[in-house]
């Protein structure tokens, strides 16, 4: 049992055969997590004139849509380099969004591709007003076995309130059908 | 002299309720958001027509960046296009800024949900970046001498009596009296 985190699991939805939605909610924040398979995030892309050299290099990841809601009376802050991710017992280093556009610059990838992909994203860092509800994709290294988050949040207009602090066990990366 | 001391003193006590009904107190969502001057921008819309932002000046414009892939923007549309029918006779321009998506994909879109809207194009998502929302769906109201004054706080249900209200009274209330 964490001390500060009460860690409260709304469910397991199944949505299609593949994914899953699994919630996790602390007093403030509510926190919904649908992993992707590749085969739907190529789809996604390819969907919207992604070039191969794109849509390879993500196909090999591991995309999560996550939407965040502020459920409480206070802001949240959003700061994504306060979620930590651990898988196999090791620390499992999430892509910043910067990792990927600089490389799709490098690449000579058309500015709208870049904006489509960069929007597609969770922000790295938002202040989440009372009842606000954004969403996006994270995007880690591909990995079997069970994920672990921690995210904590700061809260408050001055981020001095107390600090929201969720765990979640059971993330995980999602297969294509056989 | 009695008179004037009873007529001062009524004044003093119904001025400030006076004062009071004529501030605009936003909906669920809508927060108050006095950045300045909105950034202009001009783009193409599907007919290859353009407009800026710009050429609002002297009524309130309803901006609202979107795009298809983005799921509260589908649920929202249609919200959008009855408050459009609702407000046509009011002073307000709706502009919508689709974001980094193609004609097809946009007419297709708009075809489906609301087809009587049209938007304009920002092509390679930079218009989009200037203005950095929270996220897609986004929607600003910005007043008749080009500042930004409200942000909406996700998708919302514009064509609901709160939200229609809002837009009513905004339009028709002197900027003194806001």
């Amino acid at each position: 049992m964490r001390p500060v985190t009460t860690l409260l699991l709304l469910g397991i939805l199944a949505l299609t055969g593949l994914t899953a939605v699994y919630a996790a909610k602390e007093a403030a924040v509510e926190l919904q997590f649908k992993p992707r398979t590749p085969d739907q995030m190529s789809a996604f892309y390819e969907a919207r004139g992604f070039p191969d050299a794109m849509i390879k290099p993500l196909h090999a990841q591991c995309f999560i849509t996550v939407r965040v809601t502020n459920t409480g009376q206070q802001i949240v802050w959003l700061d994504l380099a306060r979620w930590t991710f651990t898988a196999n017992g090791k620390p499992l280093k999430r892509y910043h969004r910067n990792d990927w556009l600089e490389k799709w610059k490098k690449m000579g990838m058309p500015a709208a591709h870049r904006s489509t992909f960069r929007w597609t994203l969770l922000p790295e860092r938002l202040d989440y007003q009372p009842g606000e509800s954004e969403g996006g994709n994270i995007i880690l290294p591909r990995v079997k076995g069970p994920v672990h988050l921690h995210a904590e949040f700061a809260t408050g207009e001055d981020r001095k309130g107390p600090p929201v602090k969720l765990d979640f066990d059971n993330l995980r990366c999602v297969s294509n059908l056989p | 002299m009695r008179l004037s001391l009873t007529l001062l003193m009524s004044l003093l006590f119904t001025l400030p309720a006076w004062a009071d009904s004529g501030n605009i107190k936003p909906p669920t969502g809508i927060r108050v958001y006095a950045i300045g001057p909105a950034p202009d921008f001009e783009l193409e819309d599907m007919d290859g027509n353009r407009d800026s932002l710009s050429s609002g000046r002297g009524q309130w414009v309803f901006l609202h960046f979107w795009a298809s892939w983005c799921g509260p923007c589908r649920k929202e549309m249609p919200a959008i296009q009855r408050m459009a029918r609702l407000m046509e006779n009011e002073p307000l321009k709706i502009q919508l800024v689709n974001t980094a998506e193609d004609e097809d994909t946009i007419f297709s879109f708009l075809g489906g949900v609301a087809p009587d809207m049209t938007t304009l194009m920002d092509r390679d998502g930079s218009v989009t970046e200037v203005w950095k929302p929270r996220g897609l769906p986004a929607t600003y109201l910005v007043d008749p001498q080009g500042q930004v004054r409200y942000q909406a706080l996700g998708g919302r249900p514009w064509d609901q009596p709160e939200y229609l209200g809002f837009l009513k009274a905004l339009v028709h209330t002197p900027a003194s009296a806001r």
